[in-house]
């Protein structure tokens, strides 16, 4: 439980919590989501909830609007025990959520959108009351101060309009409380200045807001109270006042992942493999600068949604490049994925299920579907051939398979992601790129994957290495990029690489926002 | 301008090429087919539409929601059979409509479920659901017609109020009453939803599968009373007269420039493709051009139209 002395600082202490959870957990399988967390929401306070990645944020949202009931433990809503089984259920309550991830319908209009499944509708004829569900609309908007004409239709919207139609939808609910999962990653200052000034009036109308935020500058300008994830468990709850950047940044961070794949051999670095000038995309990338040598594990880090996979599918040509360019071993490499791979790149998806696998084809279709191309110049297929390449991969990767006829499917996660990494190795790629490669297997194979790493790169190859986990990036690189809102935010030498440094990068850049 | 900087300034959506299309061929057969802007052909042309317009309109809903009906011309063999049976039977025709409506229904209702609650594809559902209802219509009446069923569908199919044909008036009721559903009320919000992110439709607590099941049901309740349009015109029952229907009502709706995904449709784009539809046939009927031929070129012309279409809205991208 808090401490009350930090409820002290809090004006309305002795008032009862709006909101409270008691020992929640959500487990899926093999990931703990959410580990006994504990959390009072009071009326007139906004309520910061920081994390790292993966931290049990969203889960925690999720729990509180439905979308995930929780699998033990018990939310209280004004001290009576509540369930939240589905939206309808948090609605009810009175809990609105700002979504991140879009909500809108593309080809209604503003005001459609913003009343979507709670239209006023006319008492005798039951038919939607359109004059009053715009003005109220534009009730909404003028209270964020927009200027919005409501039916335009959200497909004619830019993203940072259709997040103001967002929030407009959930104020619009009347709710006692509002979820908001950073809501200003997309919108202006102007928009969010107008954003702050709504939350200051409804926190003194007694409204509580749960704020999720990775701007510390906001955290500290709107914050009453703080509640830090991580590994899905509370670590702390303070008052705002008590606390200061680095802390904060010292207890997302520490993250127990299993056992940490420790680094073995460092090898003298070779030739550039990879060098990146001025990359600028249309997902997102602007004007990153990045080079990666042969025989050196490079990582490349950030929070989720800086664009360190865009970076990636730029690099191997799966989005266009609108800007800089991409040398590979010294080549301008220019147009699609093809192109890349004959280059020698090969793409270690965060998303191996869709983008790094046919689940099911065999091991050996997969294991060989980059290299057809050198296998087989002539274009027929020859089954012997296909059998001894698929061997030699099957026995240099050890891939735990009972027959190369096996699907792939049947495969547990870590020998998947061997047969991706394999695709590439029988390609004769020497550059690859790891998206997210530990993402969903168990910690002996996470070891397995890390090296293989290091023995390809012992050959001379080079290794960019996107991960969210900042265990992996601190054991495991020479060296590291951090990333920030699709720009590099700083490069850390190996005797710099912390967790804390790279946190503190992807969250405010150099350390200009820090507080005296 | 009176208005702030960063304001939201509605575009308008550009016409649907349909319209233009529309036009350019009427035009073109009133100045080139002989006979066709007589008065009896034009109440002629009226009434050969009114079955495709019927069946158009609860096509767009399904085809907005993202699905599909494949089913329809199958299931209007069915309803039509269905109905003339008990015509011969010596039922009312009330009684008979009942009926022909309740089947259609509850091929809509399965197609609903289906589709709503089981997340199967309607491609593959509607052509399952298609098998059934052909079986069934060929298995009730040994693939014969069904003659013989008194005077009461061909009379009140001759109604003539104001001398508009009834199934005229009925298939415009139907265009009105759809307008109302799809564009006045909390359900018709719930299409565009459906087609464009249903999610949202369910994280607003609305009963996204009622909605969709709705659309089916809705489909297969109107294919019912069509039904009696189709009986009545030809005075019989037939297991096999509606084959390919579903076709001309899919049509009339891409034409119309309601797009597979995203809820993207406007319904009267669709009445512009039934009327475009209905004038081709019409006039390739009256040069004497067989009606496999007719199939072609309808074929050819919503191909054209998609071209067409997604020509323009690369360009209206483009633009701005």
């Amino acid at each position: 439980m808090p401490p009350s002395a930090n409820a002290a600082a809090h004006p309305t202490a002795s008032a009862q919590p709006l909101l409270e959870l008691r020992g929640v957990s959500k487990t899926f399988p093999g990931v703990r989501a959410l580990d006994d967390v504990s959390m009072q929401i009071f009326p007139g306070e906004v309520h910061m909830l920081l994390g790292e990645n993966g931290a049990g944020k969203s889960s925690l949202i999720k729990v509180l609007y439905g979308a995930y009931s929780a699998d033990s433990g018990e939310i209280v809503c004004e001290g009576r025990p509540v369930e939240i089984r589905e939206p309808a259920d948090a609605r009810r309550l009175g809990i609105a959520v700002i979504f991140q991830e879009f909500s809108l319908v593309p080809f209604l209009d503003i005001a459609q959108n913003i009343y979507l499944g709670r239209e006023p509708r006319r008492a005798l004829t039951r038919l939607v009351d359109r004059a009053r569900m715009h003005a109220d609309a534009r009730e909404k908007l003028a209270a964020l101060e927009l200027d919005y004409d409501t039916r335009t239709l959200a497909s004619d919207l830019g993203i940072a309009q259709q997040q103001m139609v967002e929030i407009a939808k959930a104020l619009s609910q009347d709710a006692r409380i509002l979820v908001m999962d950073e809501p200003t990653a997309s919108i202006s200052d102007r928009e969010a200045d107008a954003l702050f000034r709504v939350i200051g009036r409804l926190r003194a109308a007694g409204v509580a807001i749960v704020y999720i935020s990775h701007r510390m500058k906001e955290v500290f300008a709107l914050g009453d109270r703080i509640t830090v994830l991580r590994d899905g468990r509370r670590v702390a709850s303070m008052g705002a006042r008590e606390t200061t950047p680095d802390a904060l940044i010292g207890m997302m961070v520490g993250r127990t992942v299993g056992t940490v794949y420790e680094r073995q051999r460092f090898p003298a670095v070779g030739d550039v493999a990879l060098e990146v000038r001025r990359l600028t995309t249309g997902t997102g990338v602007k004007g990153v600068d990045l080079v990666v040598r042969s025989g050196e594990i490079v990582g490349l880090s950030g929070l989720v949604g800086a664009g360190r996979t865009e970076v990636a599918r730029a690099v191997f040509g799966a989005d266009p490049v609108t800007g800089g360019e991409v040398r590979i071993f010294g080549e301008h490499v220019r147009g699609g994925p093809e192109r890349a791979a004959r280059h020698g790149v090969g793409l270690i998806p965060e998303n191996r299920k869709q983008e790094g696998l046919a689940l099911l084809r065999s091991v050996r279709d997969n294991l060989l579907a980059a290299s057809l191309w050198r296998l087989f110049p002539s274009g027929w297929f020859r089954a012997p051939v296909a059998r001894r390449k698929a061997k030699e991969m099957i026995d240099a990767l050890r891939i735990a398979t009972p027959d190369a006829d096996r699907r792939v499917r049947m495969l547990s996660g870590g020998n998947q992601q061997k047969i991706v990494i394999g695709k590439w190795l029988a390609a004769g790629c020497r550059l690859f790129i790891f998206d997210e490669p530990t993402r969903g297997i168990d910690v002996g194979a996470k070891s397995e994957v890390f090296a293989l790493m290091e023995a390809l790169m012992e050959k001379g190859a080079a290794v960019l290495l996107i991960s969210s986990e900042l265990t992996e990036i601190v054991h495991v690189c020479d060296r590291a990029y951090v990333m920030r809102e699709g720009r590099i935010a700083g490069e850390l030498p190996r005797d710099e690489l912390s967790e804390q440094k790279i946190l503190r990068l992807a969250m405010h850049g150099e350390s200009k926002a820090e507080p005296a | 301008m009176s208005r702030a900087p960063g304001a939201v300034v509605r575009r308008q959506r550009p016409l649907p090429s349909i319209v233009a299309i529309t036009a350019l061929f009427a035009v073109a057969a009133s100045l080139a087919v002989p006979g066709f802007t007589t008065g009896p052909n034009l109440t002629n042309v009226g009434q050969q539409t009114a079955i495709l317009l019927m069946l158009s309109m609860p096509m767009t809903l399904v085809i907005m929601s993202e699905g599909l009906d494949l089913s329809a011309g199958a299931l209007l063999s069915l309803c039509g059979v269905v109905l003339a049976k008990l015509l011969v039977a010596g039922s009312g025709l009330p009684l008979a409509l009942l009926a022909s409506v309740a089947v259609g229904f509850a091929f809509g209702i399965f197609n609903g479920v289906l589709v709503s609650v089981l997340t199967l594809p309607p491609f593959v559902v509607t052509l399952g659901t298609l098998g059934i209802a052909q079986g069934a219509a060929l298995v009730v009446t040994d693939g014969n017609a069904v003659t013989g069923i008194g005077p009461a569908a061909a009379s009140f199919y001759a109604l003539a109020p104001l001398a508009i044909p009834i199934s005229l008036v009925i298939a415009l009721a139907m265009w009105a009453i759809t307008h109302v559903l799809l564009y006045h009320t909390r359900f018709g919000n719930g299409v565009f939803a459906i087609g464009g992110n249903r999610d949202a439709l369910v994280l607003a607590g609305a009963p996204a599968h009622r909605y969709h099941i709705g659309v089916y049901a809705i489909m297969g309740a109107v294919v019912g009373i069509t039904a009696l349009l189709l009986v009545g015109r030809m005075n019989s029952g037939h297991p096999t007269v509606a084959i390919g229907m579903e076709f001309d009502a899919i049509a009339a709706v891409v034409l119309g420039g309601t797009a597979f995904e995203r809820g993207d449709g406007r319904l009267y784009g669709t009445v512009f493709g039934v009327a475009t539809i209905g004038i081709v046939r019409n006039a390739l009927n009256l040069l004497g051009i067989e009606s496999s031929m007719q199939v072609v070129s309808i074929g050819v012309l919503v191909l054209l139209v998609i071209l067409l279409d997604s020509w323009r809205k690369e360009k209206g991208r483009a633009a701005p």
